[in-house]
C-alpha cells in the first residue's frame, strides 16, 4: 500500500510542472502500462459482487485478467505484490448511458460532438469521436468509475454507441465493445406544456405521429434494403444507414430506447416486439409501473439517474430515488445511470446514485450490482467486466470503504490489469492553489 | 291679483312639467335631416313578476319607462300614453351588468402626446377615445341579459381608463354612459416578451408600475414647485403621469387583474403601498386563499369558465393529472359561492368565457353550487354599479334608473328559463322571438274538386322541412293493404322545396292523378286563430297551369302527453347538485396541509447525536429542548418540562436546517429581469410562490432556509428574498423576516450575453472590462442620488428630486444595509469586484459559485468575502473549465466562509451529500463539512444569530436524520421549522395514502359525471406556470428531458 500510495503522490508532484489547462489539448495523464508480471492484490476485503465480500484476500491478475480470487490464493514468484491491507476491492464502477469523450465543455458548441443532424442517424457510431485526452476521463476515473456507455443523442435515430474503458492512448484502446446499440429518443406521447415547450398541444402530437411514423419507415425501408441486398448483394448500393439496421433487424444488436413516461414505455414494447427487435430503456422513469410488461418481454432498464425530480407535482418526493427499488422487488432486470445533469462532467457521481436507491429500499448489494455487474450483463460485456471473477478483465478500483458514500476515497485503479493514473485536472489545480498558500502560510493545516 | 298670478305660475310649471314629460327626448347636437322621428317612447310592461331589486320582489306589477328612463315600477296604472307590452307570466330583471370587457387600443395612440418613458405604462388613454361599438357582440350579451358593459384597455401594465357602455344598438354618444370608469393594471407580463424590451419579467413589471406610481407623485410636486418659482428649471410634461397623479389617495377606482389568487394579494400589497382604490379582476381561483383574500376586503370581479374535468380517461393519461387540477375541477363552480358567504363583493364577467352564450348557464352552475339567488343577482346588478360608481343610473328596477331591464319567461337561475328580451335605455330587443308556428304534423287537405281530402304530412327540421301526401288516407283497412303491397309510390307523393316563411308555405310534387302528369306547385298561406285549429288557405298550380284552389286544417294531435313525457325524463335526467368532495387544503392539492402544522409549546426530541453547529459540536446521546419554537437547551441531561412533547430521536441525528444559500424556486417572478444591464429595482419578494412543490420536496430533504435570488443575466440584477420552507403558509409569511435585504450581481459570461445567442452583441457590458465599468458607474451615480436628496431634505431649494428605486436599491448596498451576492466564475473578475468594493468601502455580502474562488482566496479572506460554491460542477461553460471540487476546501483553509449551495430544485434535496463532498474533496472535518450547508450559510445571509447552528435562543429549525447527516444512506425523517413540524417521513406517508384516496374519488367522480373532458394535453394552465424557476443564463441550458 505504502508502494502505491508514494506513487500517487509521486505522480501529483510530476503532473505540477507540466500543467496545462488550455481547452481540448491533451490531458497529462499517461495510459498505464501493461506488465507482463502478475499482479496480486493482497489483504483486502475483495468484493467480487458475483458472490460474497471475501476478507484478507487475494486477487491475482495475469497479462490483465483475473486468474484467482480468493483469501487462500498462492502469491506466484515474480508477482507485484500490493499491500491493500484494511482496504476494499470493487470492479471498476460502470455508467450505462453518457456522453463521455463526446462532449468537453457543454456551452462550447465547438467541443461537442453527441448530436448529428437529421433525425435517422442509425449509422453514426459514437466511439469515433470520442477524445481520449478529454480532461473529463481522469476526473471520472479518479472516483472509480472506470467504464461507460457512450452514447450520441438527439434526433429520433441517434446513432450507435460503445462500452468504453477510461484509459488509453486512442479510442480503439478506450472501446471495449463497439455497436452496444443503436439509440432511439423516443418521441413524447402526451402533449407537456411548460415554460420551455415552444408548440402547442396540438403541434406535439402532429410531431409525435410525425415521428412515429418516421421510425415505422425507417424500419420498413431497412427491411426493403435487407431484402434487396440479401437478393442481389454485389450490385445494390450501399445505404449507410440501412447497412448500420441490419444487426438490429437480425436481433444481433438491441435498440436502447429513451423512453420515461409510461406511454412511451409501453408504445416502445409494443414496437420492438412488432419489429422482433431486442430491446433496452433507458429513462425508465415511469418504468415501475409496467413491470409485468418489461419482465414479459424481458426488457432491461437503463435508469437514467436516481438524482432526479418528480415528473408530475402529485406524486411522492422520493418517485425517483425508488424506482430502483420497486424494479428489483418487480423482478425487472435493471442497472442505474448517473445520467448527470451536464453530461460527462458529473459521471463520477454515480456511486451516489446508488446510494441514494440505497437509503430509499434497494439493497446494499443490488445498488453495487447496478452500477458494475448489471450494467455489463445489460450492455453484454458480462463477460469481461462487472465482477471479480477468474476469467474477466482486471478492471477494478481500491478504495479505504463503500464507495457508494462519498467521504469514500478511491485510492488505486486498474483497468485490463494496467495501473490507472488517478491524477486529474482537479488534483493538478488543488495542488498548485495549495502550493500558493503554503507559500502564503495561509495552510490551516 | 297677485294670488292669481301665483297661480298662473303654478299651472304654467305643471304644464310645462308635463310637456317634458309626454314628449321630450333628449336635446341632440345632430341636425335633423328629413323627417322628425316621434314615434312615442312610453311603455308599460304589465303583468309581470317584477323582481325590482335582489330580494324585493312584486309579484305582479307594471314597469313605466318614459324616454329611456324608468318612470315607476310595482303596483302602478300603466299611463295613458304609454305603449302596453303583457308580460303576464314574465319576470322582469334590471338589466345585468358585465363587468369586465376589452377592447384594443392601437400602439399609436400609446405613442402620441407625451407618453411614459415605457409603452406599457399609458394610463392616459381611455377607451372612451377609442371604443368603437360592435352589434354582434352587443346582441350575444344582450342575449344573456347584459345591458351595460365595463370595456377596458386590452395591453400594457398601467393600461388606461375603461368605459360603461350599454349593450343596445344606439351610436357611441348614447351608449357611453359612464367614460372613466376605472384605471385598469395588470401587475405582470406574458412570457415570451424577448430579451430586449423592459419588462419581460412579472417582477419587472410590478417594480415599472411602482416606479410610475412615484413618477406620478414626483410629477405633481415638481410642478407645484415650478408653478411657485418660475425660476425653476422646467419638468418635463408628461401626459400619464398627469393622469396618474389623480390616483393615489383617492377614491378613483382602479381594476388590477389577478390571474391567480395570489395576485390578488399582490394587487392588494400594491394598493396598499399607494393607499390606491383597488378592485381585482379575479380568475376563479380565489377559493384557494379564501381568507386572505376576504382580510383584503377588495371586490372582486369574476370570471365564469369553470375547467373542464382533466383527461383521465385511461389510466395512463389519469397519471399526468395532478391531483390539484382535478380538485379545482370539482370546486371551481363554487368559487363565487364561497367568496360571497365570506362577504366579498363580487361581481361577473363574461370575459374569459371560450363562449359568452354560456354566461347565464355558467352563473346557474354557480347558483346550483351553492351561491344563492339573491347574491347572483346582485352580482350582475347592483354590486357592479355600486363598484362602478353607477347605482343611481343602474342595477335596479327604480324611478329615475336608465331603462335597462331583462325580462324572462321564469325564474332566471332555473335551467330551462330563456330570456325572452332585452330592453337597453328603454328600447326593447327581442331575444326569443315569439315561438314560430310549428307548421309540422298532419294537415287534411280539401283540393278543388277531389272527393275525399288528402293528407299532407309535414316533417324535418323547421327550416328544412320534408313532407309527403298520402293519397289514400282512409283508414286502417287501407293501410294494412299498403302493407301487402310492393309499391308504396303509387300512394305516397314526395314533397320537394317545401318551404315555410312568414305564414307562407310552398312545395312542389310530382302531381301524378292529383292534377295531371308534371309538376305541381302548392301554396297556401296559413292562418293561426287564437281558437282552434289552424287552417290554411291557397291553390295548386298544375303542371298545365290550371289552379285549383286548396284549404287544409290540422289534425288532432297527442302532443301535450308527448311534452309531459319528455318533460319527465328530463327531471330524471337532471341530477342533484354534488358538492365538492374535499376542503380546500393549502396549498390545494397533493401534499397540501388542512392546516398549519400545530406547534407545542415545549418539545423534547431526546437521545440523538446532535450536531450542533456550534461551540458544542457534536453531541452524542443529547437532547434538544424547543420552547415557544426557540432552542432552550441543547446537551445530555436535558429535562423534559411537564407537559411537553417529547420525541424519541434515539439512534438519530439531528443537525440544523439545511440553509440554501442559492435557490430559485417558490418564485413566478420569472427569476430573470434580462433585459437591462442594471434592474435593481425588481424584488423576488414580489413574486413569491407559495404553491411551488418544490419547497416541500425540499423540507423533505431537510432545508428550512432558502434564498431565493435573481438570475445572473445582468451585472446588477434583482433584490433577493430570503424565505423558510414554511409549506402551506402565504407568500408573505414565508419570508424570513430578520433576514437583511439583499441583491444578486453577476460576472463572467452570462452577463456580457456570451451563450445567449449572436444577436445579442450591443448591451453595455460586452466584456469583463466593461462590467468592472458599469458596476462602478453605477456606485458613483447612487452616491450623487443620495447627496441630491440630502441637500433637498436640507434646504427645500429647487425642484424635489425624483425617487428611483433603483438608485435606492443601488444606494442601500453602497451604505451598507442591502448585501451584495454575486454569481462570480474567474479569478480575474472576483478580484476586479473586490478591488471597486475596496474603493467605496462596500464589503461584499458572498461570492455565489465562485468557482475561481480557490485562486484568489487569500483576497477574499482579506475583504472578509464569503464564498456560496457548487461542490463539484465544472466543465458546463468555458469560465468553468477550471472549477474544482477542492475549492470548498481550499477557500475553507485560507480563512474564507465557505458553503455549498444548489442553484437547483433537484440538487437542494440532498445538500447533506453535496457538504460530505468537503469531506472527500480536501479533507474538511465532518463537523465542519456540515457547517457548509448549516452554519456558514447562515453567516452569509447575516441570519447566523437567528439560525444555523443549534444553540439556546436561536430558532428551532432543525432536521431529524436517520444516521449520520453526511451519510449517503441517510434519510430525513422530520424537518421542523420554528418548533413547527413541517416534515416527517411517517406523515408523508399518510398525505400519499390520502393523496390517492382523493384521486380516485374524483376520478370516479368525473367519469359518472359523463363531463367532456379536456383533450390529452389540453391544459388550462395559468401564465404565472410558465415562467422558468430556473436560472436559464446560469448552467448551459441544459433542458434535457432527465432533469
Amino acid at each position: 500500500m505504502h508502494r502505491y500510495k508514494k506513487l500517487f503522490i509521486a505522480t501529483l508532484l510530476g503532473s505540477l510542472g507540466s500543467l496545462s489547462s488550455a481547452l481540448l489539448l491533451a490531458s497529462p495523464e499517461i495510459p498505464g502500462e501493461s506488465t507482463d508480471r502478475p499482479i496480486a492484490v493482497i489483504g483486502a476485503t475483495v468484493h467480487p459482487v458475483s458472490g460474497d465480500a471475501i476478507e484478507n484476500a487475494t486477487l491475482l491478475v495475469r497479462k490483465g485478467k483475473i486468474v484467482a480470487v480468493g483469501a487462500k490464493v498462492r502469491v506466484p514468484e515474480g508477482a507485484i505484490t500490493i499491500d491493500a491491507a484494511g482496504k476494499h476491492l470493487y470492479p471498476g464502477m460502470f455508467d450505462a448511458y453518457t456522453d463521455m469523450g463526446l462532449v468537453e465543455v457543454n456551452a462550447v458548441r465547438a467541443s461537442v460532438d453527441e448530436r448529428e443532424t437529421g433525425s435517422i442517424n442509425p449509422n453514426v457510431k459514437s466511439w469515433v469521436s470520442v477524445n481520449p485526452d478529454s480532461e473529463i476521463l481522469p476526473v471520472t476515473r479518479s472516483n472509480g468509475v472506470l467504464l461507460t456507455l457512450s452514447a450520441p443523442n438527439g434526433g429520433l435515430i441517434s446513432g450507435q454507441s460503445a462500452v468504453l474503458q477510461l484509459d488509453g492512448w486512442t479510442w480503439e484502446d478506450l472501446a471495449l465493445r463497439t455497436g452496444v446499440g443503436v439509440h432511439v429518443a423516443w418521441p413524447r406521447m402526451s402533449p407537456s406544456i411548460d415554460w420551455d415547450t415552444d408548440e402547442s398541444a396540438k403541434e406535439q402530437i402532429e410531431s409525435r405521429d410525425k415521428a412515429l411514423d418516421q421510425l415505422r419507415k425507417a424500419f420498413a425501408d431497412a427491411r426493403a434494403y435487407a431484402k434487396a441486398r440479401r437478393a442481389d448483394e454485389s450490385n445494390h448500393p450501399i445505404d449507410l444507414r440501412w447497412e448500420a439496421m441490419l444487426p438490429v433487424l437480425n436481433g444481433d444488436m438491441p435498440l436502447i430506447v429513451d423512453a420515461d413516461d409510461i406511454q412511451q414505455i409501453q408504445a416502445a414494447v409494443a414496437f420492438a416486439e412488432q419489429q422482433r427487435v431486442k430491446l433496452i430503456l433507458y429513462g425508465g422513469y415511469d418504468a415501475p409501473h409496467c413491470t409485468e410488461l418489461l419482465k414479459k418481454h424481458d426488457v432491461a432498464v437503463i435508469v437514467g439517474g436516481v438524482y432526479r425530480l418528480p415528473q408530475r407535482r402529485s406524486e411522492p418526493y422520493d418517485t425517483p430515488f425508488t424506482i430502483p427499488a420497486r424494479l428489483h422487488e418487480a423482478g425487472v432486470r435493471f442497472c442505474i445511470s448517473g445520467s448527470g445533469r451536464f453530461g460527462a462532467s458529473n459521471v463520477r457521481n454515480l456511486p451516489y446514485h446508488a446510494a441514494m436507491a440505497v437509503a430509499f429500499g434497494l439493497p446494499h448489494d443490488e445498488a453495487i450490482k447496478s452500477i458494475t455487474a448489471y450494467p455489463a450483463e445489460i450492455l453484454g460485456v458480462a463477460g469481461h467486466v462487472g465482477t471479480l471473477e477468474k476469467g474477466r478483465d482486471a478492471t477494478f478500483i481500491i478504495t479505504n470503504g463503500d464507495p457508494l458514500e462519498t467521504a469514500t476515497q478511491v485510492e488505486a485503479a486498474y483497468i485490463q490489469g494496467r495501473e490507472v493514473d488517478l491524477n486529474d485536472r482537479h488534483k493538478r489545480l488543488w495542488k498548485k492553489y495549495e502550493e500558493k498558500y503554503r507559500r502564503l502560510g495561509l495552510m490551516n493545516e | 291679483m297677485s294670488l292669481s298670478r301665483v297661480c298662473w305660475c303654478a299651472a304654467s310649471a305643471v304644464l310645462f312639467v308635463t310637456l317634458l314629460k309626454s314628449h321630450a327626448a333628449p336635446p341632440t347636437t345632430i341636425p335633423v335631416e328629413g323627417l322628425r322621428h316621434n314615434t312615442p317612447r312610453v311603455h308599460a310592461l304589465t303583468g309581470a313578476r317584477i323582481v325590482i331589486a335582489p330580494g324585493r320582489v312584486v309579484e305582479q306589477g307594471t314597469v313605466v319607462i318614459r324616454d329611456g328612463v324608468i318612470e315607476a315600477a310595482g303596483d302602478v296604472k300603466p299611463p295613458a300614453d304609454a305603449r302596453i307590452w303583457d308580460l303576464n307570466g314574465k319576470t322582469i330583471y334590471a338589466g345585468f351588468i358585465d363587468a369586465y370587457g376589452e377592447a384594443s387600443i392601437s400602439s399609436d395612440a400609446a405613442k402620441a402626446g407625451t407618453p411614459y418613458w415605457n409603452s406599457l405604462i399609458t394610463p392616459q388613454l381611455a377607451i372612451a377615445n377609442h371604443y368603437k361599438a360592435s352589434s354582434d357582440a352587443n346582441k350575444k350579451l344582450r342575449a344573456q341579459g347584459v345591458t351595460a358593459r365595463l370595456v377596458a384597455p386590452s395591453s400594457g401594465i398601467i393600461k388606461g381608463t375603461s368605459s360603461l357602455v350599454l349593450t343596445g344598438d344606439d351610436p357611441n354618444r348614447e351608449a357611453i354612459i359612464h367614460d372613466r370608469v376605472a384605471q385598469h393594471i395588470r401587475l405582470t407580463v406574458s412570457p415570451g416578451r424577448g430579451r430586449e424590451t423592459y419588462p419581460n419579467s412579472p417582477m419587472g413589471a410590478v417594480a415599472l408600475a411602482r416606479q410610475a406610481m412615484l413618477d406620478a407623485d414626483w410629477y405633481g410636486d415638481a410642478w407645484a414647485a415650478y408653478r411657485a418659482n418660475s425660476t425653476l428649471p422646467r419638468p418635463e410634461r408628461n401626459d400619464a403621469l398627469d393622469v396618474l397623479q389623480a390616483y393615489p389617495d383617492s377614491s378613483n377606482l382602479i381594476i388590477a387583474d389577478a390571474s391567480n389568487e395570489l395576485f390578488v394579494l399582490r394587487a392588494d400589497e400594491y394598493a396598499r403601498q399607494f393607499a390606491l382604490n383597488i378592485a381585482v379582476r379575479g380568475s376563479g381561483h380565489e377559493y384557494k386563499r379564501l381568507d386572505a383574500i376576504v382580510a383584503t376586503g377588495r371586490a372582486i370581479i369574476l370570471p365564469l369558465e369553470f375547467p373542464k374535468p382533466p383527461n383521465v380517461a385511461s389510466a395512463e393519461t389519469a397519471l399526468n393529472v395532478d391531483l390539484e387540477d382535478l380538485m379545482h375541477w370539482d370546486i371551481a363552480p363554487e368559487n363565487a359561492a364561497r367568496l360571497d358567504q365570506a362577504g366579498v363583493g363580487i361581481s361577473f364577467t363574461s370575459h374569459g368565457l371560450k363562449d359568452q352564450d354560456t354566461f347565464l348557464n355558467a352563473i346557474r352552475k354557480a347558483v346550483e353550487r351553492g351561491l344563492s339567488s339573491d347574491s347572483a343577482l346582485r352580482a350582475l346588478t347592483t354590486a357592479p354599479a355600486r363598484l362602478f360608481g353607477v347605482e343611481g343610473k343602474l342595477g335596479t328596477i327604480e324611478r329615475g334608473k336608465i331603462a335597462n331591464l331583462v325580462v324572462t319567461d321564469g325564474d332566471l337561475f332555473a335551467e330551462k328559463t330563456k330570456v325572452i328580451e332585452t330592453w337597453v335605455d328603454g328600447t326593447r330587443y327581442e331575444v326569443t322571438a315569439k315561438p314560430e308556428f310549428d307548421i309540422r304534423g298532419e294537415w287534411k287537405v280539401s283540393v278543388e274538386g277531389a272527393k275525399h281530402p288528402i293528407e299532407i304530412e309535414l316533417a324535418g327540421e323547421s327550416d328544412k322541412l320534408t313532407g309527403s301526401i298520402d293519397l289514400e288516407h282512409e283508414d286502417e283497412e287501407t293501410s294494412d293493404k299498403e302493407e301487402e303491397s310492393d309499391e308504396d309510390e303509387s300512394d305516397e307523393i314526395k314533397l320537394s322545396r317545401v318551404g315555410f316563411r312568414d305564414a307562407r308555405l310552398s312545395c312542389t310534387f310530382e302531381a301524378k292523378e292529383l292534377c295531371g302528369e308534371g309538376v305541381a306547385r302548392l301554396t297556401v298561406v296559413v292562418s293561426f286563430p287564437e281558437k282552434g285549429p289552424a287552417t290554411w288557405l291557397g291553390h295548386v298550380t298544375c303542371a298545365d297551369g290550371s289552379r285549383l284552389s286548396v284549404t287544409a286544417t290540422r289534425m288532432d294531435e297527442d302532443e301535450e302527453e308527448t311534452e309531459e313525457a319528455s318533460k319527465d325524463k328530463d327531471k330524471k335526467k337532471a341530477k342533484d347538485p354534488v358538492a365538492a368532495s374535499f376542503a380546500v387544503n393549502y396549498p390545494l392539492g397533493a401534499f397540501g396541509r388542512a392546516e398549519q402544522p400545530k406547534r407545542s409549546k415545549t418539545v423534547l426530541l431526546k437521545n440523538a447525536t446532535v450536531w450542533t453547529c456550534g461551540k458544542a459540536g457534536i453531541v452524542e446521546n443529547a437532547s434538544v429542548l424547543i420552547v415557544n419554537g426557540r432552542i432552550r437547551e441543547v446537551g445530555e441531561d436535558v429535562v423534559v418540562p411537564k407537559g411537553g412533547v417529547v420525541v424519541d430521536a434515539t439512534g438519530k441525528h439531528i443537525t440544523p436546517g439545511i440553509i440554501d444559500c442559492h435557490s430559485h424556486m417558490a418564485t413566478d417572478g420569472g427569476v430573470n429581469e434580462s433585459t437591462q444591464a442594471i434592474t435593481a429595482e425588481v424584488r423576488i419578494g414580489d413574486f413569491i410562490d407559495a404553491d411551488d412543490i418544490s419547497i416541500y420536496q425540499q423540507l423533505a430533504g431537510g432545508v428550512t432556509t432558502s434564498n431565493i435570488l435573481h438570475g445572473s443575466a445582468n451585472p446588477i440584477g434583482g433584490q433577493n428574498q430570503v424565505i423558510k420552507l414554511r409549506w402551506g403558509a402565504l407568500p408573505d409569511a414565508m419570508k424570513f423576516a430578520q433576514a437583511p435585504q439583499g441583491i444578486k450581481f453577476a460576472l463572467g459570461e452570462n452577463v456580457k450575453q456570451s451563450n445567449w445567442g449572436d444577436e445579442y452583441t450591443s448591451r453595455y457590458p460586452q466584456t469583463r472590462m466593461g462590467v468592472e465599468q458599469i458596476m462602478r458607474d453605477a456606485f458613483h451615480a447612487a452616491k450623487v442620488y443620495r447627496a441630491e436628496w440630502e441637500q433637498w431634505r436640507q434646504t427645500r431649494q429647487g425642484l424635489p428630486p425624483r425617487v428611483d428605486l433603483e438608485l435606492e436599491a443601488i444606494a442601500e448596498i453602497v451604505e451598507g444595509s442591502r448585501w451584495i451576492h454575486c454569481h462570480s466564475y474567474r479569478q480575474d473578475e472576483i478580484l476586479a469586484l473586490i478591488r471597486t468594493l475596496d474603493e467605496f468601502g462596500i464589503r461584499i455580502g458572498t461570492f455565489q459559485h465562485i468557482l475561481e474562488g480557490y485562486k484568489v482566496a487569500d483576497a477574499m479572506a482579506k475583504h472578509g468575502a464569503m464564498g456560496s460554491a457548487f461542490s463539484d460542477w465544472w466543465a458546463y461553460k468555458f469560465e468553468v473549465y477550471d472549477a474544482i471540487p477542492y475549492a470548498g476546501a481550499l477557500m475553507h483553509n485560507a480563512g474564507v466562509t465557505v458553503s455549498f449551495n444548489s442553484d437547483d430544485r433537484e440538487l437542494a434535496r440532498h445538500l447533506n451529500h453535496e457538504a460530505a463532498k468537503a469531506v472527500k474533496y480536501g479533507g474538511v472535518s465532518p463537523e465542519e463539512a456540515l457547517k457548509f450547508v448549516t452554519l456558514n450559510p447562515a453567516k452569509q445571509l447575516r441570519i447566523e444569530k437567528y439560525v444555523g447552528a443549534l444553540e439556546a435562543g436561536k430558532h428551532a429549525d432543525l432536521v431529524v436524520w436517520s444516521g449520520s447527516p453526511l451519510s449517503n444512506f441517510s434519510r430525513c425523517e422530520q424537518t421542523w421549522i420554528d418548533g413547527h413540524k413541517y416534515f416527517d417521513i411517517d406523515e408523508d406517508r399518510k398525505l400519499r395514502d390520502e393523496e390517492n384516496r382523493m384521486r380516485n374519488a374524483l376520478v370516479q367522480k368525473i367519469l359518472a359525471s359523463g363531463e367532456k373532458m379536456k383533450e390529452d394535453g389540453e391544459t388550462d394552465m395559468e401564465e404565472s406556470d410558465l415562467w422558468p424557476r430556473d436560472d436559464l443564463f446560469c448552467h448551459g441550458h441544459d433542458h434535457g428531458s432527465h432533469e
